[in-house]
């Protein structure tokens, strides 16, 4: 299994657009504490959620990551062989389908783990200079719950991304609703019961004083995400299992 | 040692594959011939379990292709393209290809010597000429020196001089006693490269055996060919 993780690391990390997803995840993050530092103090703000906040613009980094380890599998390798795709490679070499996914997902994880760590080192330590003794640094937990919410997140692009078999869609899908419109909070304006989507309820693991409908416990909304997240990544294992390639 | 028995596949509704069953022995060059669309590439998927059959088994040394652990230690694959994602070099394609079975690195300097690419180890995949790519995609399934090859279409796009290399090749690699199972609807290719043939037409077989015998009484495999699959037979 070592083998197969490092393979999976070697195919995720040479790939042009993951490196782009490395490299904004990692720095957008701490560049908007930076970029925001005057506005922030002149408006006085040091809400207990400073730093954390911030750290939600660098998600575009774990999606990146989570579609386009599946979508470059899908992707045509040459206009000679328009049907012809790197899946065949993977699944020669790897013909084992399930042992060939767990890589995969353990490979995500532990780039998409230490980038969130990374990430969210450099955006509370720069909150910390910017701001000085005006916001608390906030507790371990809380940092590593929102660690855990970019795995979270990178899993659940990468899991629908492995249900349509294409990036695009599910990409922007999730830009969209992360940065234009968010849907999902939208709808948190229509029905309470739209607190427990996802991507909302995942953020109730680590933020306190935003806007939600519905007050969730860390854990509870932790343990939500979590589900949501096994429940899309079990349809997405059984149709790869099950697809031709 | 390669068995095919009573494979089925239907795609969509269409039945692609009926009862389809042959074998390919070690020390022989196995020739699969058919036009294209007769279910060459459908067959092979099936073997390499990329695809599913509905019914029947297609086993490589005894055992179905996804119940061999690293696989290309046994068998070595080449299909459509190169395998490599357009974005990636010759040699990091190689390197993960190499890292997923535990093969070490050196081995990948080795094989693109061996193909030929040696010197466009650097190159992008997705800047390769067809020729180009049908060696590393060979390169690939040279990894792990295996013992037994499956080739879709592998002279596709090679040059008179890259024709008469992959011909030398797979004869030398029979001559060492491995079996070696390539696709091909060139008639007068196979006829140079096989001692076996096997002949699919709309996803039957026809007919297989000894190159010498299938062509019988005709005067070339061709016109064997012809004859086998113009007869008016069931399909």
């Amino acid at each position: 299994m070592v083998s197969l993780i490092r393979a999976e690391l070697h195919k995720l990390l040479g790939l042009p657009t993951a490196r782009i997803g490395l490299l904004l995840g990692t720095l957008l993050s701490p560049l908007v504490v930076l970029v925001n530092a005057p506005a922030v103090r002149r408006a006085g703000l040091a809400g207990a959620d400073l730093g954390l906040v911030e750290l939600g613009v660098g998600l575009i980094g774990p999606m990146i990551l989570g579609v386009v380890i599946v979508s470059s599998e899908f992707t045509s390798t040459g206009d000679d062989a328009p049907r012809a795709r790197q899946l065949t490679a993977t699944l020669i070499a790897v013909p084992h389908r399930m042992r060939l996914l767990t890589a995969k997902t353990a490979a995500l994880v532990l780039v998409v783990g230490v980038q969130a760590i990374v990430a969210a080192a450099a955006t509370i330590g720069l909150t910390q200079v910017m701001h000085g003794d005006r916001v608390q640094v906030p507790a371990f937990g809380r940092i590593a719950a929102a660690a855990l919410y970019w795995v979270l997140l990178a899993l659940l692009a990468y899991a629908i991304t492995l249900i349509t078999r294409n990036g695009i869609v599910p990409l922007t899908l999730l830009i969209v609703n992360s940065t234009v419109v968010s849907v999902s909070y939208l709808l948190t304006k229509v029905t309470s019961a739209a607190a427990y989507l996802p991507d909302i309820v995942g953020a109730q693991m680590f933020l306190q004083g935003s806007d939600f409908p519905v007050r969730i416990a860390p854990v509870t909304a932790g343990l939500v995400m979590t589900a949501w997240i096994a429940a899309f990544l079990a349809v997405g294992a059984v149709l790869f299992h099950r697809r031709d390639a | 040692m390669i068995t095919v028995e009573r494979v089925n596949k239907i795609k969509g509704k269409t039945p692609i594959l009926y009862d389809v069953s042959f074998v390919a022995r070690p020390g022989r060059v196995t020739g699969f011939l058919g036009p294209n669309g007769a279910g060459k590439t459908s067959t092979l998927r099936i073997l390499l379990g990329l695809d599913r059959p509905q019914s029947g088994v297609a086993l490589v040394c005894g055992r179905p292709y996804s119940g061999i652990d690293r696989p290309l230690t046994t068998v070595g694959a080449l299909l459509d393209g190169s395998g490599a994602h357009r974005a990636r070099s010759a040699r990091a394609h190689l390197r993960w290809v190499a890292a997923s079975n535990g093969l070490p690195g050196s081995r990948v300097d080795e094989v693109l010597e061996i193909v030929g690419l040696a010197g466009e180890a650097r190159k992008r995949a997705g800047r390769f000429s067809l020729g180009m790519s049908r060696r590393l995609g060979l390169a690939a399934a040279l990894l792990g020196d295996p013992e037994v090859l499956v080739l879709d279409e592998p002279v596709n796009g090679l040059d008179p001089a890259g024709i008469r290399w992959m011909r030398d090749f797979l004869r030398e690699r029979a001559a060492r006693g491995h079996t070696v199972l390539l696709s091909s609807h060139l008639m007068g290719e196979l006829a140079e490269t096989a001692d076996d043939v096997v002949v699919i037409a709309k996803g039957r077989i026809v007919t297989q055996g000894v190159l010498a015998d299938v062509v019988g009484d005709h005067r070339t495999l061709e016109d064997a060919f012809f004859a086998l699959t113009e007869g008016g037979g069931p399909w």
